[in-house]
């Protein structure tokens, strides 16, 4: 919308205050489409917005500018190129303009209701590159190593029968279950935790259930696992 | 009731949550052991007065009921957490032979004793800061110290009990590494498996 706005200022009203704006613009106007704004981006419309804003009140109203956003939308494009095109050239209006041209397809736009699932798809991401995880399904025999800050020295190791999984982004757990000394115990792992040094799927068993709660009643030597 | 039943099902086992309004229905007439496994599956929750614990270590104790918790506010105490108890159920003297190793020592605890314990074995998920969770099947106390009258310092303050030496000398099961920051070291030292 804010590029809009400059679009609007462009094409109907070149006064020289506007000209001084100018190199300012190509920047904005390269990715005027869409929030498709990582943080950089942001930054640097967020300043341009407050220049925008300053220098706008000179010249025009804010309400007649939005009156020429609505107008300009559709017809912007080949104004824009042809308006960048015109002023004085530095650097980054070259790349801008070139950058305009070879990406004519129209990036999506990133909805609202997308941003945490692609957060926490980059998130992953992140993680994948320093230790992949496995595959890991429910009725999987793992061993898990685990770091653990008070015990220092030796990872602790983790063995037993994986009785749930539930998918939450980058907090995606894993539900162990085995009797250790006689007691069951249940501890649930975050498997992209930094904590985890490794996690290998030992065997498996033939499950017919998402979640092995049943377990808890069974007898121990179903949980038990050498 | 039934509605309760049904909503505390919903959290544990969401296959049941809609048979269990048939369920309800079949309540009176059916086997009551189905039943009972069935539907009595309950949240995990805080140990509180009444709790029957199983103490884990020789100190002579067996079964130990939850008088007060310390620690743990109004809603009771939790994994780590000391507990004051009365002492339900204790080993029958005829178990205790000269000479075998673990042999009740000499402070052993009788049935109606009040004493004090630390949990070590909670049923209810105790969340850790990397974001794991652990919980045991059971709920289990280590003795750490027997109620006596009242000691005061010598200005006349109340003396503050610090309950950090377990009476019996061996523990019997897995402990959690939360001992180690509730500075029970010495459980941790006599644990057979530390999780």
């Amino acid at each position: 919308m804010l590029g809009c706005a400059n679009m609007a200022t462009n094409s109907h009203l070149l006064l020289p205050q506007a000209l001084h704006m100018i190199p300012r613009i190509p920047t904005l106007s390269s990715n005027n489409l869409g929030v498709s704004s990582f943080l950089p981006r942001a930054s640097r419309l967020s300043l341009s917005r407050g220049f925008l804003n300053h220098s706008g009140s000179n010249f025009i109203d804010t309400r007649k500018r939005k009156e020429f956003i609505v107008k300009a939308e559709e017809s912007s494009e080949g104004e824009t190129e042809a308006v960048v095109e015109n002023v004085a050239e530095t650097g980054e209006d070259v790349e801008a303009t070139v950058a305009e041209e070879a990406k004519s397809p129209r990036k999506p736009r990133v909805k609202l209701g997308d941003i945490m699932g692609i957060l926490n798809q980059k998130a992953i991401e992140v993680q994948e590159k320093v230790r992949p995880v496995p595959e890991i399904r429910t009725g999987d025999i793992v061993e898990i190593k685990l770091e653990v800050p008070e015990n220092r020295r030796r990872l602790s190791i983790y063995k037993g029968i994986v009785m749930s999984r539930q998918n939450a982004g980058i907090h995606t757990t894993i539900r162990i279950r085995r009797i250790i000394a006689g007691i069951g115990v249940e501890i649930v792992f975050p498997i992209y935790s930094p904590n985890i040094k490794e996690i290998k799927v030992v065997s498996h068993r033939k499950v017919r259930r998402a979640r092995l709660y049943y377990l808890r009643d069974k007898l121990p030597r179903l949980s038990t696992f050498k | 009731m039934a509605t309760a039943l049904a909503s505390k099902l919903s959290r544990g086992r969401s296959l049941l949550g809609g048979l269990s309004n048939a369920f309800s229905g079949l309540m009176n007439s059916s086997n009551g052991m189905m039943n009972g496994t069935i539907l009595s599956r309950q949240q995990r929750t805080f140990i509180q007065m009444g709790t029957l614990l199983k103490a884990v270590d020789n100190s002579g104790a067996k079964e130990v009921m939850c008088i007060q918790s310390f620690k743990g506010g109004k809603k009771g105490a939790r994994l780590g957490d000391i507990i004051v108890g009365s002492v339900k159920e204790s080993a029958p003297k005829g178990e205790v032979k000269k000479g075998k190793v673990d042999a009740v020592p000499k402070g052993k605890v009788k049935k109606g004793r009040v004493v004090y314990g630390v949990v070590v074995r909670a049923a209810m998920p105790k969340r850790r800061v990397d974001g794991s969770e652990v919980k045991f099947d059971d709920n289990a106390v280590v003795i750490v110290g027997i109620k006596e009258k009242n000691k005061n310092n010598s200005d006349g303050t109340k003396k503050k009990m610090e309950y950090h030496q377990p009476i019996g000398t061996r523990v019997f099961g897995p402990v959690p590494h939360e001992m180690r920051t509730k500075k029970q070291l010495k459980i941790l030292s006599l644990a057979q498996d530390i999780v």
